[in-house]
């Protein structure tokens, strides 16, 4: 491996190395935003309390169930298989014609939305059962105690395993180019056969993922800390008002 | 804490709406009817198939993508699609995306270098032959194996080929041989070879020219024993769907195309990969 071999490769394929690399983030971000969201949706549907009797209560367990089943499938197989499966299979069987780009976020999304309902029924069931007991005494119902006392907790709680899925995200796209999807993994792929310079080709390329998941590990941080605020409040800061009295 | 409801709900109904999306984003690419011939290939394979930025050598912008398909395979996709007075479209597609791709009607055909074996011949159809090559081995240059004849001098050696192909099934026939696991791409085997995890990888012979054109660290050995192959494995044909009306007019086409036409075709391909420099 050679320095100046690095060079010439990043002089002469960075439109390729960036288009790549901007596919497999633009995948990897809204797969992620979408598999958070649909991810809290279980996370308070799966929450709800089932009450004793009525219709509430089957309704409730069969939405429960299908729930399971679909975080069970998606959490125990495979993107790679879940790729082949969801935009081959839909059009062999279904004769529907996905997008590409579109199956591959609905694909990311899925999967990660997965995860995620796992994630968020960890960070509703670490909220004190008190708050629940409060919210329902001022007599909110499930989602107004959702909304308003428990998702705001939770989503500070499952910021740092959002940011673990997200970097999971982008290095797993790499395999969506069973289905023709042009991201990092594939462009190095295609640059290292035509220069049959290996090792430096994918030395680029795990700078370019490296660079990706670093950023977005800081930027979560950053938001993880202005979601706290500061550490130490003033209750009553000690200043001069307008007109020069001391307050 | 209104503005974070607000977001959320925002954020939701973006996600509907983006999923909603995907079930009727049908794209233009459909069997048949249409104007289009889409052929598929993993443009990484030279001198069969490759991807390049420009628009030198006549090359075809690739479906979706910012860049251009080049190589042998492209000039038979381009005569085959003049042939049937239609557009040509290339998909770029993962060498284990073709064959789901061609029968699920992503694609019109495989035109990626691709031999008709028996096994893929339950799955799909093939065209006649639209060139045929021999199996040689890439080594390491300098090494031990550099000068060997016949196949049976990799006695001990460590040696790949690539994954559902016959290269790797050829290696049986040499005796002694340290059968690696199968890779699933000539990329993985070139790094492999060049670190000295292997000591060699099966190929075919213009693959093997361009190998070791490129990167002055490998060697092509070619043999005066060599593997035996059946006619099927060695020639190369386009992959169509089981049953396809195209695959009677395409035989037609490559017909026509002579066998100096095919040859001069390659040495140009050859010639205009893009290699390093």
């Amino acid at each position: 491996m050679s320095f100046e071999w690095v060079v010439i490769i990043i002089q002469e394929n960075w439109p390729m190395f960036l288009r790549g690399a901007g596919m497999t983030l633009l995948i990897s971000l809204v797969g992620t935003i979408i598999g958070t969201i649909i991810g809290l949706l279980i996370g308070v549907i799966r929450t709800i309390p089932i009450p004793e009797h009525g219709a509430k209560k089957g309704m409730l367990k069969v939405l429960n169930a299908i729930l399971s089943i679909y975080i069970e499938f998606f959490r125990g197989t495979p993107m790679i298989v879940q790729a082949m499966v969801i935009y081959y299979g839909s059009a062999l069987a279904f004769g529907m014609d996905m997008d590409r780009i579109a199956a591959a976020i609905f694909i990311v999304s899925i999967n990660t939305g997965a995860y995620m309902a796992e994630i968020v029924r960890g960070g509703i069931v670490s909220i004190d059962k008190g708050q629940f007991e409060a919210a329902h005494a001022i007599g909110m119902n499930h989602f107004q105690t959702m909304m308003n006392v428990v998702l705001p907790q939770t989503f500070r709680n499952i910021l740092p395993a959002t940011g673990n899925q997200f970097v999971i995200n982008i290095k797993d796209t790499s395999v969506l180019n069973v289905i023709s999807v042009s991201e990092l993994f594939f462009q190095t792929k295609s640059i290292a056969g035509n220069n049959f310079r290996y090792f430096e080709s994918f030395f680029v390329a795990s700078i370019l993922y490296l660079i990706m998941t670093f950023t977005v590990t800081r930027i979560l941080r950053f938001v993880e800390k202005r979601m706290d605020g500061p550490d130490n409040y003033d209750l009553i800061k000690i200043g001069t008002n307008s007109r020069g009295e001391k307050i | 804490m209104k503005n974070k409801i607000l977001l959320f709900i925002i954020m939701s109904l973006t996600a509907i709406i983006l999923l909603a999306g995907c079930g009727s984003n049908s794209s233009e690419n459909k069997e048949g009817s249409s104007n289009t011939f889409t052929v598929g290939l993993e443009a990484g394979y030279p001198p069969f198939n490759w991807t390049q930025m420009d628009d030198s050598n006549h090359v075809v912008k690739l479906d979706g993508s910012a860049e251009y398909a080049g190589g042998y395979d492209v000039e038979i996709a381009k005569k085959i699609a003049d042939g049937l007075g239609k557009e040509l479209v290339i998909v770029k597609t993962e060498w284990d995306g073709l064959v789901p791709a061609l029968t699920s009607g992503k694609i019109d055909a495989i035109i990626a270098g691709m031999s008709p074996t028996e096994k893929r011949k339950e799955t799909i159809d093939f065209s006649d032959n639209y060139y045929k090559s021999n199996l040689v081995m890439v080594v390491k240059k300098g090494g031990k194996y550099e000068n060997a004849t016949s196949i049976q001098d990799f006695n001990g050696a460590k040696v790949s080929a690539q994954l559902n192909t016959f290269h790797y099934s050829v290696i049986d026939q040499i005796k002694g041989v340290e059968k690696q696991p199968a890779m699933d791409n000539f990329t993985a085997m070139r790094v492999a070879l060049e670190s000295g995890v292997m000591d060699g990888y099966v190929s075919e012979r213009p693959e093997a020219i361009s190998a070791s054109a490129a990167n002055e660290n490998f060697a092509m050995v070619e043999f005066s024993d060599g593997f035996e192959t059946s006619e099927d494995d060695t020639a190369i044909a386009v992959g169509l769907q089981k049953g396809s009306e195209l695959t009677k007019k395409i035989n037609e086409i490559l017909a026509g195309i002579s066998e100096e036409d095919r040859n001069s075709m390659m040495d140009a391909a050859i010639m205009n990969q893009p290699a390093a420099k």
